[in-house]
């Protein structure tokens, strides 16, 4: 990654934002106008010759009757009132109007789904979506007579994404960004279906300083960590250094790394800075979690719900917050709160199945994990629970399946291996369990049983010799860290000292018979042991006796 | 002397006392224009007294009293001063007056009669009111009266349901006056004549002759065509001013018809197509009156209501119904109560399930029209989309019964049983409907989807050919073809009736209508059949991108991955499609068929060596050993893949073929459930197509 060049014009650039603001919020396309505003104010240092500033012309092109019209349908569009919004501008034909009609169609659409949403463990119905074929309908066939721009696009890519024809959202996306670079909603939408396909198209994208964002966000959806940080520290070395954004997303990035002290630094730095930001607070209430930092989190969600109960992101914080208090059903009623709020909210459906799976309601667990993985397939978490739930069924195809989405999403993740590995074990495919755990154990075992279960493993084909090798270095990797699992020790220290007086190394053999003395459950074996060593010892002992004393005769 | 001057006194009297006739005549005419019938009658009986029974007279008492209702009353005054076979008028009323009391035998008896006694007394039938006029003094009757009489002998016919001779009256109406659109309307209206017939009646009328000027002529011709034909071939005449380009391909039908019509043969399809290939070209020659003009219609009238409800009728043919209905609206916004757009408009709202409009529309219909078919059809219809059926059924009947006539109704009453899969008495029902709608296909393709769905596989194929036959250029018969061919399992016959319809739907628009995901996926099912598993993924992608997220259409994706041997493709869709429908039981085996088959296919993980490598402890193994261990956290996949390219071998080729027919096999019934699925899609898509 080292290749891409920084060579960022920051003045032309703050010029080009503050443009975009303009043509966006004219849109009412709030979030890509908030997304640049705080860019625009990261890069508050740099100075702009107000005489360059080419915005005002973009207002001056409505006139007369459309200007009055445009007024009329966005104070419409704010007040939420869509239908209205969309009945008014009908028959406009002046770009910015066009758009509000079709966007206000398109979001009248979505929240009329929303509202009929009956139960809220299951999202809206995906197959009753008449306006948005109807909307999809149109925009094609204007798309044909090549009447969109740059926002239209943008709309007809989304249109197509939520009918889930991902190839042609994603042509589409491309062309709107290319007409307007500067429109980070579209590279958002366009990153989320890039990280479906793995990363095909990456060559039609113009090569604008918009590419770095989007790339690196893209890195970090695909768990490509390493690059994603490359660039964002890139970003922040080159005028970008007071981005929150940027921030936030290194914390994310440092969370994925499972660097989780190094986040939560980040994250607190952040919350320091801009106490009332919510976005990505939930990833920050993930790693409080994690590291079952009860005040902390605590705190957290008392502060959040006071700055805004209805977000996502609080009700996200919520739900850990009581999950770690073993309140589950609590969690769950927050995390179904969030995702009235927004169905396509990827980590609530996640959690909520975890909280599922603490309940043993595995059924909703499913439906749970299954929707996180219809909002984005690259979801490993999703995938992984998937596996853990279908293991509880005793379905241990479909369990197979889920674990190996899950690792190949998370090649280097032990964890996936080693779950991939028991159910090989499972299914008696010991071969294909051995080398999971094999790899597991080469990526860094984050659990410490890949070498364990190797051992098992070679102990149960009778291959002696290598049961012994690994039980001997599960044995001293967990001498010190004390942390394993006392029984498996123990019978660890077992298998050894059996397997040492069967090749009559008694001297090995003693040493690990005594361990087994330290544990509870295999003290009177470990006694037997002993004796046994003792007597083969003295039996071979004598026997050498003899035959030194023939010798010596 | 008294006596004389009382003479003279009487004599100055009366001519004091004459009363023109004539003001009592203007006032009769006055009155009637007015409305005020019985005013008008008591003076019309006044003139009939005053002129000594005057024709004139007695006509226009009959006349009176005909807009009074009193038919019989008007047949007695003429039959009683024996003008009803001298005078044309009078003649013409009588059998009006008949037919309005619903004395049909009577009338055509009257009819025949007067007939066969002109018949006798004059040589051609043009020359007939000359010849009229001359035996009965009567020369200021209107010039149209022939064609009037003719067209009121066609009413007659038909309400005696003797149909072949009213379409033939109405045909000979038509030619005598090429104006009397109401032997057109007669004969379009109830689909009297097939398609075929329709243009050769177009090409028959003698519009030149009887029309002032050629251009009057060709507004006429155009005018008529607007309102024909709307089933079939490309319709862009009338939705683009650049029509000239599609003038020669429009009036192919004439030379379909004569290849279609008259032998019954299996292979018509396929001959009625080679044919409908060439009609590009063949008609240049073809004797067309405005090939070479602008569409007067479209440029004088544009916005007249009649063009509007045509070209909507067009575009819901279409399947668009979005901009059908947006047309309807405007036309009922003008009018609101058009009656031909009504009917479109109605069925707009079913197709597109808009149930409020649909109930508004039917209460006001009700409430300001209850004589009226239409109204009840409506009411009708606004259950049939609710799904109650009774009700349903139960107001249809009513519009039919209100005009026996009336096709739409049948059709929707066919429906109402069709929905609850009581086959026969759909059957029934549009058995009933393609009595009365000789040339319409509809019927007759119904009936076919019918049986098909009572598995009688043969009799669809007979009516789907019939249907054919009236309506060649149809693809909704040849899509039903191409699905009773794919029961039958001749898959190659299928495959044809399919890319056949779809080429013709692709003719009428580039973009295909939402209507034809059917097609698409039914050739995606033919070509996996076919082994052209490629092909069928292109299809089904297509029927994606008509209608997303349809569960059966991920499904038949998966099998035909699964077909392909691409296992983890398949997996990936039938997931797909058992989120969206989760009670697909051919989807669940499907899946853990497929599931379990990637276990065997697939590699434990990306980049898995093929044997295990030899276990090394960390802590006995030298350093370098210990550095390639560390090597391997930074970069373990290069490592492995490096092993795997040692070991030199290629995973095995998927799923042997001996596995897929198997996969076949087992799935067979199973298959054939999940087009039975696809078959009541089918079904359902065309139901609603009702006819106007």
């Amino acid at each position: 990654m080292s290749d891409i060049t920084f060579k960022f014009d920051l003045k032309q650039i703050k010029t080009e934002i503050q443009s975009a603001i303009i043509e966006c919020s004219h849109r009412g396309l709030l979030h890509s106008t908030k997304w640049l505003a705080e860019m625009n104010i990261a890069l508050k240092d740099v100075d702009i010759n107000p005489a360059e500033t080419t915005s005002p012309q973009s207002t001056c092109s409505l006139q007369g009757e459309d200007a009055d019209l445009y007024t009329l349908a966005k104070t419409y569009f704010d007040l939420k009132e869509l239908d209205r919004c969309a009945f008014y501008t009908e028959k406009s034909t002046s770009p910015k109007t066009r758009f509000l009609h079709l966007y206000s169609r398109y979001l009248s659409g979505e929240r009329k789904k929303l509202h009929d949403m009956t139960d809220s463990t299951l999202p809206p119905d995906p197959t009753q979506n008449s306006s948005l074929r109807e909307l999809s309908a149109e925009l094609r066939v204007e798309y044909k007579d090549g009447k969109l721009d740059a926002y239209c696009l943008y709309l007809y890519g989304v249109v197509l994404k939520r009918l889930e024809l991902v190839r042609d959202a994603q042509n589409i996306l491309v062309e709107a960004i290319q007409k307007e670079p500067l429109h980070w909603g579209a590279w958002l939408e366009l990153a989320a279906l890039v990280s479906d396909q793995g990363s095909a198209p990456l060559t039609d994208i113009p090569n604008h300083w918009m590419k770095q964002f989007f790339l690196a966000h893209m890195y970090l959806e695909q768990q490509m960590n390493e690059a994603a940080l490359e660039i964002y520290y890139l970003l922040q070395q080159n005028g970008f250094e007071k981005s929150s954004y940027i921030t936030a997303q290194t914390a994310i990035a440092s969370h994925n790394r499972r660097e989780v002290d190094s986040a939560i630094a980040t994250f607190r730095h952040l919350h320091k800075e801009d106490p009332y930001r919510l976005d990505n607070l939930d990833v920050y209430s993930n790693l409080l979690y994690v590291k079952e930092l009860r005040v902390e989190l605590s705190q957290l969600a008392h502060h959040v719900c006071e700055v805004d109960k209805y977000r996502v992101e609080t009700c996200c914080v919520i739900g850990n917050y009581y999950s770690l208090r073993s309140e589950h059903q609590k969690a769950v009623l927050y995390f179904q709160r969030a995702l009235k709020l927004n169905p396509q909210y990827l980590s609530a459906w996640t959690l909520m199945g975890h909280e599922f799976m603490e309940m043993k309601n595995t059924n909703a667990a499913i439906q749970s994990y299954r929707q996180a993985i219809e909002v984005n397939r690259r979801d490993y978490r999703a995938w992984y629970g998937l596996g853990q739930t279908y293991e509880i069924l005793k379905m241990p195809y479909y369990c197979l399946h889920y674990y190996k989405q899950a690792q190949q999403l998370r090649p280097n993740d032990s964890r996936m291996l080693i779950a991939l590995g028991e159910t090989y074990e499972k299914l008696d495919k010991i071969q294909d369990a051995l080398k999971c755990y094999f790899k597991a154990r080469s990526v860094g075992d984050i659990e410490g049983i890949a070498l364990l279960k190797m051992a098992k493993l070679y102990d149960k084909l009778q291959e002696s010799e290598n049961a012994s090798a690994a039980y001997i270095e599960y044995v001293t990797d967990n001498e010190s860290s004390q942390a394993g699992e006392k029984s498996e020790v123990s019978q660890a220290y077992k298998y050894l000292a059996n397997y040492y007086i069967k090749r009559n190394m008694f001297d090995e053999a003693y040493q690990y018979a005594h361990k087994c003395l330290d544990y509870e459950d295999t003290r009177e074996e470990g006694k037997a042991l002993l004796k046994a060593v003792a007597q083969t010892r003295s039996q071979t002992d004598r026997e050498l006796m003899v035959g030194n004393i023939t010798m010596s005769c | 002397m008294a006596g004389r001057g009382e003479m003279d006194c009487e004599m100055k009297n009366l001519s004091d006392q004459h009363v023109n006739v004539d003001t009592f005549r203007k006032l009769v005419r006055s009155y009637l224009d007015l409305h005020q019938y019985n005013a008008a009658l008591f003076w019309a009986d006044k003139a009939v007294t005053l002129s000594g029974d005057d024709p004139k007279d007695v006509y226009w008492l009959a006349q009176c009293m005909f807009y009074l209702k009193q038919y019989h009353r008007a047949v007695h005054l003429i039959r009683s001063k024996e003008l009803d076979k001298t005078h044309p008028l009078c003649h013409y009323l009588t059998v009006k007056s008949l037919l309005a009391a619903s004395c049909y035998s009577d009338a055509l008896q009257l009819l025949t009669m007067v007939e066969n006694d002109n018949s006798l007394s004059r040589t051609t039938r043009n020359t007939s009111i000359d010849s009229m006029g001359d035996g009965m003094m009567f020369a200021d009757c209107p010039a149209n009266l022939q064609s009037s009489i003719l067209f009121l002998k066609g009413q007659v016919l038909e309400a005696m349901d003797n149909r072949e001779l009213a379409a033939d009256c109405y045909r000979q109406a038509l030619r005598c006056d090429v104006f009397c659109y109401e032997a057109f309307e007669a004969l379009i209206q109830h689909h009297m004549l097939s398609s075929w017939e329709e243009m050769e009646l177009l090409d028959s009328i003698p519009y030149t002759e009887q029309c002032s000027s050629p251009a009057e002529a060709t507004f006429l011709r155009q005018l008529y065509e607007t309102k024909l034909n709307k089933y079939q071939g490309p319709p862009q005449q009338l939705l683009e001013m650049k029509s000239v380009k599609f003038q020669g391909q429009y009036p192919e039908t004439p030379v379909l018809g004569s290849a279609a019509s008259p032998s019954g043969s299996v292979f018509k399809s396929k001959l009625a197509l080679d044919v409908s290939q060439s009609s590009t070209d063949s008609h240049k020659s073809a004797p067309c009156l405005d090939d070479s003009q602008p569409n007067l219609v479209i440029k004088l009238i544009p916005n007249n209501l009649d063009v509007i409800v045509s070209k909507a009728e067009r575009l819901f043919y279409n399947c668009k119904f979005q901009s059908c209905l947006k047309l309807t609206e405007e036309v009922l916004k003008k009018d609101p109560y058009h009656s031909s757009c009504l009917c479109v408009h109605i069925g707009c709202l079913v197709e597109l399930d808009k149930s409020n409009q649909l109930f508004y529309l039917a209460h006001r219909l009700v409430d300001l029209h209850p004589e009226m078919a239409i109204s009840w059809f409506a009411v009708g219809c606004y259950y049939y989309i609710i799904g109650k059926s009774d009700p349903a059924r139960r107001y249809l009947t009513k519009a039919t019964v209100l005009d026996r006539l009336f096709g739409p109704a049948w059709l929707a009453f066919g429906h109402s049983f069709a929905a609850e899969n009581e086959h026969d008495q759909a059957m029934s029902a549009y058995f009933k409907a393609s009595q009365l709608m000789k040339g319409c296909h509809l019927p007759l393709l119904y009936i076919g989807l019918e049986c098909g769905l009572t598995n009688s596989c043969k009799l669809a194929d007979k009516f789907f050919l019939q249907a054919q036959n009236i309506a060649p250029q149809d693809p909704f018969v040849m899509h039903e073809l191409g699905v009773i061919a794919f029961q039958n399992r001749e898959y190659e016959r299928a495959e044809k009736h399919f890319e056949d319809a779809l080429k013709l739907v692709r003719s009428i628009d580039d973009s295909i209508a939402e209507k034809w995901e059917p097609l698409l996926n039914n050739l995606g099912h033919v070509s996996r059949k076919r082994c052209k598993f490629q092909t069928a993924l292109e299809y089904h992608q297509q029927a994606l991108v008509l209608r997303p997220l349809n569960p059966s259409t991920f499904s038949a994706m998966g099998y035909t991955h699964a077909m392909m041997g691409n296992t983890l493709e398949a997996v990936d869709c039938f997931h797909k499609a058992l989120g969206l429908r989760r009670d697909d039981t051919f989807s669940t085996t499907m899946l853990t068929y497929v599931i379990e088959q990637l276990v065997d296919d697939t590699e434990p993980f990306e980049g898995a060596p093929d044997k295990m490598p030899p276990f090394r402890s960390k802590k006995v193994s030298t350093s370098r050993a210990h550095r390639i261990i560390s090597y391997d956290d930074q970069n373990p996949d290069d490592a492995s893949m490096n092993i795997d390219e040692e070991a030199g071998s290629t995973p095995p080729p998927m799923s042997d073929t001996a596995n897929v027919s198997e996969l076949a096999n087992v799935t067979a019934g199973s298959s054939a459930l999940s087009f039975e699925v696809e078959m009541h899609d089918s079904s359902s898509q065309t139901l609603d197509k009702d006819s106007t």
